[in-house]
């Protein structure tokens, strides 16, 4: 039998803690809190979490600093809960190295699904498959890392280098949203991380692309202002 | 030290004011030679021609002290012609019979019209320094009264006033309304000329002169009032009388008195701009503090009931009881908060929408008394006591008192775990409530924050209830303020009922 994982809840209202630790408990993980920046650093070095979720708004530091700090020593997974009014803050926090997020309020199926995924790597890092893997699988596509090759239903799609890397970048990371600056820094290099617009018809292109091959294309997830996210096809 | 104003008559030509006294001037001149001729001639038996040269150079020098150069001149001619008519041969005719006499009639007229003219300079000097004082009075007088004004209507009164005096003669001073121009109280009744006259300068933006004698139009010069376009008045006076000394002084004081007045009054509609823009600023700062707390005060109870919720939909099964009745807790309370907080989004709403509330003559301790009872139904587990004096009279809504007083009380609570104490008093024109605790007192960043008009905070996570608190005490005319701990001392200070029934501006 696995160990149970130990999330750690950075979060200043009590009345979140409270129902997150009976959700976290009662989902079969173990919890520890913490209610501010510093606190939460202290807890990390302290009691060595699995995942932190991170709430945005701390008393102390806002959650850029926390990541930062965090980002300096570990690459702990987080994910951070996030109000509309700090959208610059999480695209920042994501672009530092958070792994995803999640818009207060939420229904707390949302964010045990964001952690499954989140977790996901590190687990399958343990069982030996690994993000590396020479074949990616998602539905009826398949992406040869060896061979620059993608086919749907065993038949080829010709996609553009770059086109290759964007899928190549998300199919990587499944149901884990990858930011613009993330992609655009993969694929395109530094001198490119503003060009939004451009990822934009890349993206439509490739979505284009998918769909005249057969596969749907609604597997690449617009993540408004944010980025984009892989959800596997059922 | 104010000048003598005098009250221009409702219409019509009015008399020559205190500065125009030429004719008078010639008429004591005249009086003067009269008196020392009717004291020569006859004494010409016994007098010696000396004498007599003496006495007439003597008039001529009263006059042109008295008079000025003109007068002086004119009295020395007539001094010339009244000796050598009655002391130099041949008598009783102008002409000289002896070449000597002819050289003392010379001399004479050189001395008495040096001495005329030398008098009558330092006359006129003296007249003109006078009138200059004169001018420099009014023009001070309505220079202070111009910036003391505070109304549109003290301008416009100072205006007529002082241009009067200065113009010797009635003004007009249009004002533009929806019925057309019409004139202030105190000015003149315009004729058609002079409202053709005045429409032109406002319609120009600029002054519209006087015509001239004889020729049919206005005979008053029209200024708008301000200068340029934007006029609203135009005040029409006639120029000051040529042939005053003082008149360049008086045109350019009068331009000076309506320079000022146009200023004046741009200082007014900059002072309402100024309030208007406050107004809308305040209501900016609401809106910004409504949108900063939404995001605090609305997302948590939000999230939690929310998270509690779905917790126990889709985990029911794997929930023990107790976490399960945890859960339940969690979400009652919290709906409970944002019921609260819903309450203080529609106060909120109400000062948004800058509705005027009435007021009317409220019992300040009733409104605090009774928001300590409901304070104590909602959090039964706290000490809250009331211990209030029976207060004046303020005028406010009683709703908008007791809900400052309760959410006082429930900040109070929120920060300080001890016992609350609601008091009132007295002090000086004023009211004060006061909500004491026995916490660690105020952050230094919301007594600051009390100190300033803003009703923001500027924080994060800064909520709702001192906000509204403070936006509320100004709607009555009052504040809110800080005092001296020990523990937390917040105050709504409400300016008591005046016998004359004024409270607070709304």
């Amino acid at each position: 039998m696995t160990a149970r994982q130990l999330i750690l809840v950075v979060d200043d209202e009590p009345q979140i803690q409270r129902f997150l630790v009976h959700a976290l408990t009662a989902s079969g993980y173990d919890t520890t809190l913490a209610a501010t920046g510093a606190g939460a650093l202290e807890a990390v070095a302290q009691h060595r979490p699995d995942l932190m979720v991170l709430d945005l708004g701390l008393p102390d530091m806002n959650g850029k600093t926390v990541i930062e700090q965090l980002r300096a020593s570990s690459d702990l997974p987080v994910i951070v809960l996030s109000a509309h009014d700090q959208e610059m803050e999480k695209i920042l926090a994501l672009d530092l190295g958070a792994n995803d997020f999640v818009a207060k309020p939420f229904a707390i199926g949302e964010l045990l699904a964001r952690l499954r995924a989140t977790l996901r790597p590190r687990r399958a890092a343990a069982g030996g498959t690994t993000g590396q893997a020479a074949l990616l699988r998602s539905g009826n596509l398949a992406l040869s890392r060896d061979l620059r090759e993608v086919t749907v239903l065993g038949a080829p799609v010709k996609l553009t280098p770059k086109e290759f890397d964007l899928l190549l970048a998300l199919l990587e990371q499944p149901d884990r949203i990858v930011t613009h600056r993330q992609l655009l820094l993969r694929v395109w290099g530094p001198a490119h991380v503003e060009d939004i617009v451009y990822l934009r018809v890349f993206i439509g292109q490739l979505r284009q692309k998918l769909d005249l091959a057969g596969f749907d294309a609604s597997a690449i997830r617009t993540e408004a202002g944010i980025g984009y996210r892989w959800i596997h096809p059922d | 030290m104010e000048p003598v104003f005098v009250d221009p008559p409702v219409s019509g030509p009015r008399p020559a004011g205190p500065l125009s006294k030429r004719p008078q001037q010639i008429l004591a001149a005249v009086l003067v030679l009269v008196v020392v001729t009717a004291i020569v001639v006859p004494s010409r038996g016994w007098m010696s021609e000396i004498v007599a040269l003496l006495l007439l150079l003597m008039a001529v020098l009263v006059n042109a002290a008295a008079f000025g150069f003109w007068p002086g001149l004119g009295s020395a001619l007539v001094a010339l012609a009244v000796f050598n008519f009655f002391f130099v041969e041949p008598h009783l005719s102008l002409m000289a019979a002896q070449p000597q006499d002819m050289v003392v009639l010379l001399a004479f007229l050189t001395a008495a019209g040096l001495t005329g003219f030398l008098a009558g300079r330092m006359r006129e000097q003296v007249d003109s320094a006078r009138d200059r004082a004169v001018v420099l009075e009014v023009l001070s007088s309505a220079s202070g009264a111009l910036g003391r004004a505070g109304s549109e209507a003290q301008i416009l009164d100072t205006v007529i006033r002082h241009v009067t005096t200065l113009s010797d003669a009635p003004v007009a001073l249009l004002s533009r309304s929806p019925a057309g121009l019409v004139p202030a109280p105190g000015s003149l009744t315009p004729r058609e000329a002079d409202l053709q006259a005045a429409e032109q300068a406002l319609i120009r933006g600029r002054v519209e002169m006087a015509i001239a004698d004889g020729w049919t139009g206005s005979h008053l010069t029209f200024h708008p009032l301000p200068l340029g376009a934007a006029a609203r008045h135009a005040i029409g006076h006639r120029l000051p009388e040529a042939v005053d000394r003082d008149t360049g002084y008086r045109e350019q004081a009068i331009d000076n008195v309506l320079r000022q007045a146009g200023a004046a009054l741009e200082r007014l509609e900059l002072g309402r701009k100024a309030s208007e823009e406050r107004e809308i600023s305040d209501r900016q700062a609401l809106r910004a503090a409504l949108l900063s707390s939404l995001s605090h005060d609305l997302r948590t109870p939000l999230a939690t009931i929310l998270g509690s919720v779905t917790t126990l939909r889709d985990l029911r099964g794997s929930l023990p009881p107790e976490a399960q009745e945890d859960l339940l807790s969690a979400t009652s309370e919290e709906a409970t908060r944002l019921a609260r907080y819903v309450e203080n989004l529609l106060q909120m709403t109400r000062l948004l929408t800058g509705a005027s509330v009435a007021l009317h003559p409220v019992a300040p301790a009733d409104c605090a008394r009774a928001a300590a009872s409901r304070a104590q139904r909602a959090f039964p587990a706290a000490s809250i006591t009331a211990d209030l004096p029976d207060l004046p009279l303020v005028m406010a809504e009683a709703g908008l008192v007791e809900q400052v007083v309760f959410s006082l009380i429930e900040n109070a609570k929120a920060y300080a775990p001890g016992p609350v104490l609601v008091t009132g008093a007295t002090d000086g024109p004023d009211i004060r409530l006061e909500v004491h605790d026995q916490g660690p007192g105020l952050p230094g960043s919301v007594l600051a924050w009390l100190a300033t008009p803003d009703l923001t905070r500027g924080e994060e996570k800064s909520g709702l209830g001192l906000p509204i608190c403070k936006g509320i005490a100004q709607l009555l005319g009052g504040r809110l303020e800080a005092r001296p701990g020990p523990g937390a001392r917040l105050a709504l200070i409400l300016p008591a009922v005046t016998p004359t029934g004024a409270g607070g501006p709304i």
